[in-house]
């Protein structure tokens, strides 16, 4: 694979801003993105399908007068970029035809600067056949278990080589890699069937991830673990304390905590699709969000994690900051457009694209819960009634990020302070502040873990965020679980 | 700027150009079966809030995929680059891919050259559309709402695009299809009203009368009540029933069916919704967004679906299709559920037959809880109302649904005929507006 797909891609990029420039508009930058995306899926102890895609093409986006227009191609020549250049700016100048407030941009300074995602295994170098032989030992594994009547498992690798230039001098370039894993195992019992799913976490590092996953000592566990929760006693609707692991929490942190701290949301950019915020702009700094116990922190330096690129796609350096601090709502994710409406002096770099097709918009950071100082057993021992979840399951929540509803993957009922056996139906409900108000202990940095997300979708036309939550166990009391049936 | 269109753009490939790149594709192929696809689009979208832009976006993306297999070993490689020599390469790396793939047993060798009907994909108007026409539509939808000093968040798209399926058994398809979106969320403080449309016409989106239906709901919200969680009857607007139906649809797939993991196991021939419904395809339907052809290569087809509440067809792969002898794979790419029996004419008359029901414009983050029973849950969400007496007497708080639709659809109050229904989590449906009893509201949220 050569290091720089197109040769010509300084000349591209020039040809391109050189117009933008001379139209006068006050801003414009170019993407040059080339994507190698490999997938790999099994299902039911076969290969169903190994797909190698390459996408490349380029996105202009022009500010003029204080209004937008982007246009973007995969027809990559130099013929093109001029084109798709002038396209742009006609579409900015129609926009600014209905600019009532004028876009400004926080400033930033000038980058010039290489990142390459640290790798100790080249994912792409990695034999197909050792792969697929992986996910078939792995299926195979899962379906050794009296009562698996289905499997899948896959991987998942993506090569980002990516060029940013604009007006204002900035040149960054990338080379990105990440990649996940996962496989799950389906089973039925009297009626029922019940899955339960294995995921490593999607994090920007090589292949050695995969490796240090150990699919094939995880595998008999998944499935053991499948069979025992289609066969395990429902559950009784009422208020359970709760003790969360962390790859539960990652969603709920994403979905009641990532969302709305984006501040285009906050600002009604996103009130026809996504959403708008109940974390509105006034409650910045006073606003009771959870408990003391909880510290909710951006961090897009984090080496790994999905959201650490070292710039984002307004060229702004990768930075952290706090979501909620003891408790306060103290800060969001923002980009150059919507930082200088709330007063910001600069962008907390969190603005991304999903492609040189897309426009780049406010993506939620790799927001974290900063560890406590509890031990799992800790967390347990204090709880008399609870249930221990596991995983991601059923998810839903409110345009406005108030009202949601969570499932899992795997639940234990905790009885007395121990965690006993399995339990099915489990879905909790809850609003936003009065749940992570009701947090009482988080476990320690040993227990922290970071799981992430490449199919956030937000933005009309929809494209996926991608990001990395951390966390530690955590202890939720009085929650309300409700049953997992229709009517209840 | 120019009003017809995108004179600027490089063509969209024709049938001659990706009949020229399926052959260089198979000439340059050595495996047993070679299919190539192909995916060409130009697409616009013109992005509103706040009354004014907030992004105005215009994509080429051209996109061509080829599978190669040697006996069940196969690979797939995908381009964006057309030029001959990234073409080959990609040929290449399928073939790599293939040669290095285990045997799927499940592999079967592209279909033959099938017959097409001949659809009414593509639209001239919606063609020539771009950004001058899209900046037309959002003037009108922020000017209306301005009007009447509320705020304006949605969006006017339009996009072109090639589609074609080519391959070693002298399989050849080529298809143009166009794509018109408006949607438009109407906000009075925190009160909001919406309504969008979708159509391969843009002069079919009617952005005038769906903007003053957007502002219509949003100005009724201004006052809202809480009402208590707990059963109700609703009467569920065609957006709300297309969100509950799509959530069926998708889980009707006949590898699940046979192993046991699908709610409707067990089922086919049976009774699972009302026996007045039936849901049919009807890719031929000019108000449904139907294609020719399937990724496969396999044709679209009229075909039924439920009828008169019983199941009488899953949605087949080919593999599960051959191992039960089906010959014909029945699509669904243009559904339209019906009701048969007496029904009313239209939304407002059955707003004006019901005593008491919540209206439901639209629901929202509809997502399954319960797999074996499809339970599902999500929120009410952009006017939702107390019909009382036959009017609507106050907005009410939205609130969370916990129901399955395989209990819902059997209790059915009366209906609607059956019209135009997309949302932002749903393809586009023709269904009736419906009034259900006993619908099971689970929680209310803040606002």
């Amino acid at each position: 694979m050569p290091e720089y797909p197109n040769p010509h891609q300084d000349e591209l990029a020039e040809l391109a801003l050189k117009r933008v420039v001379a139209s006068g508009a006050e801003y414009g930058d170019i993407r040059l993105l080339d994507s190698t995306t490999q997938t790999i899926r099994g299902e039911d102890r076969r290969i169903a399908s190994i797909r190698e895609a390459q996408d490349s093409g380029f996105g202009i986006r022009v500010l003029y007068h204080g209004a937008w227009g982007f246009a973007a191609s995969s027809v990559l020549s130099l013929e093109e970029a001029p084109r798709v250049a002038e396209l742009a700016i006609e579409i900015a100048k129609g926009s600014a035809s209905l600019a009532s407030e004028k876009v400004k941009l926080a400033d930033e300074p000038v980058h010039r600067d290489r990142v390459v995602t640290a790798r100790r295994i080249d994912p792409f170098a990695v034999a197909l056949e050792n792969k697929s032989a992986l996910l078939l030992d792995t299926m195979e594994y899962v379906h050794r278990q009296p009562g698996i009547v289905r499997s899948s498992a896959s991987l998942w690798a993506r090569r980002d080589r990516k060029l940013f230039v604009s007006t204002e001098g900035s040149r960054l370039e990338f080379d990105l890699i990440a990649l996940s894993g996962d496989f799950d195992a389906t089973a039925v019992h009297d009626g029922r069937f019940a899955s339960r799913s294995f995921n490593t976490p999607h994090l920007r590092m090589g292949y050695e991830l995969i490796e240090d996953a150990r699919f094939l000592a995880e595998a008999p566990r998944v499935a053991s673990e499948a069979v025992e929760k289609v066969k395990a006693p429902t559950t009784e609707p009422g208020l359970y304390d709760l003790v969360l692991d962390p790859e539960h929490l990652s969603l709920t942190m994403h979905e009641s905590c990532g969302h709305p701290s984006e501040l285009d949301r906050a600002l009604g950019y996103e009130a026809n699709y996504a959403g708008t915020s109940f974390l509105t702009t006034e409650k910045r700094g006073t606003f009771r969000y959870g408990s003391p116990h909880v510290s909710l922190v951006a961090d897009n330096c984090e080496p790994g994690t999905l959201a650490a690129t070292g710039y984002d796609d307004d060229g702004v350096a990768c930075q952290q900051w706090d979501i909620v601090r003891d408790g306060i709502f103290v800060g969001y994710c923002t980009n150059r457009e919507v930082a200088q409406k709330i007063g910001a002096i600069r962008s907390h770099g969190s603005n991304r694209a999903d492609s040189w097709g897309s426009v780049p918009i406010v993506r939620i950071a790799n927001i974290g819960l900063e560890p406590g100082a509890a031990t799992l057993d800790g967390l347990f021992a204090d709880v008399r009634r609870g249930i221990y979840i596991e995983g991601h399951g059923s998810y839903s929540i409110d345009q406005r990020r108030y009202n949601f509803q969570f499932g899992g993957d795997a639940f234990w009922l905790i009885e007395n302070g121990k965690r006993t056996h399995m339990v099915r139906d489990v879905v909790y409900h809850g609003i936003t502040p009065e749940f992570w108000g009701s947090c009482d202990g988080v476990a320690d940095r040993s227990h922290r873990r970071r799981y992430g997300f490449i199919t956030c979708g937000k933005g009309q036309p929809s494209q996926s965020g991608w990001m990395t939550h951390a966390a530690s166990h955590a202890r939720f009391r009085s929650v309300n679980v409700i049953g997992g049936q229709a009517g209840s | 700027m120019s009003t017809t269109g995108h004179k600027t753009w490089p063509k969209l490939a024709s049938p001659d150009e990706f009949r020229f790149l399926a052959d260089l594709v198979l000439k340059h192929s050595t495996g047993d079966h070679t299919l190539v696809s192909l995916h060409d689009q130009q697409s616009g979208t013109t992005r509103f809030a706040n009354n004014q832009i907030v992004q105005n976006v215009d994509t080429r993306r051209g996109s061509l995929s080829v599978t190669v297999a040697f006996g069940r070993r196969h690979g797939t490689a995908a381009t964006t680059d057309f030029t001959a020599g990234a073409v080959q390469e990609t040929v290449t790396r399928a073939t790599q891919i293939a040669h290095l793939s285990p045997e799927d047993p499940e592999y079967l060798p592209p279909v033959e050259p099938q017959p097409y009907l001949t659809l009414p994909t593509t639209r001239a108007e919606t063609s020539a559309a771009g950004p001058a026409r899209r900046l037309e539509y959002t003037n009108e939808a922020i000017g209306q709402c301005r009007m009447e000093n509320l705020g304006a968040a949605g969006i006017v798209s339009s996009s072109i695009a090639t589609v074609g399926v080519s391959a070693s058994t002298g399989l050849f398809a080529h298809e143009e299809r166009t794509d018109a979106r408006f949607s438009l969320t109407a906000q009075a403080g925190e009160a909001t009203g919406w309504s969008a449309a979708a159509h391969r016409s843009i002069d079919h989106l009617r952005v005038q009368e769906r903007t003053l239906a957007a502002i219509d709901k949003a100005k009724r919200g201004l006052e809202v009540r809480e009402l208590p969680p707990g059963p109700y009857t609703v009467i569920l607007e065609p957006a709300a029933v297309a969100g509950l139906w799509s959530s069926l649809l998708w889980t009707l797939d006949a590898k699940s069916y046979e192993k046991g993991t699908s709610a409707f196991s067990g089922k086919l021939g049976q009774s699972i919704v009302d026996k007045r419904l039936t849901l049919r395809n009807l890719p031929a339907h000019e108000d449904l967004l139907g294609i020719g052809f399937t990724t496969d290569g396999l044709p679209t087809m009229a075909s039924d679906w439920i009828t008169e509440g019983r199941l009488t067809q899953l949605a087949y792969d080919r593999f599960t299709a051959k191992e039960r002898g089906i010959d014909k794979i029945p699509t669904l790419d243009a559904p339209c559920l019906s009701g048969k029996g007496p029904s009313l004419p239209t939304l407002q008359e059955l707003i004006k037959s019901t005593e008491r029901a919540i209206l439901v414009t639209n629901f929202w983050y509809i997502r399954t809880v319960n797999p074996t029973d499809l339970t599902l849950t999500g929120m009410t969400r952009d006017g939702t109302f107390l019909v009382e007496n036959g009017a609507i007497v106050s907005a009410v708080k939205n609130f969370r649904f916990h129901e399955s639709p395989l209990q819902v659809f059997n209790r059915i109050a009366a209906f609607t005929n059956p019209v135009e229904a997309i949302t932002s989590e749903t393809g586009k449906l023709l269904v009736p507006a419906m009034m259900l009893h006993d619908f099971h509201f689970s929680s209310v949220t803040r606002f």
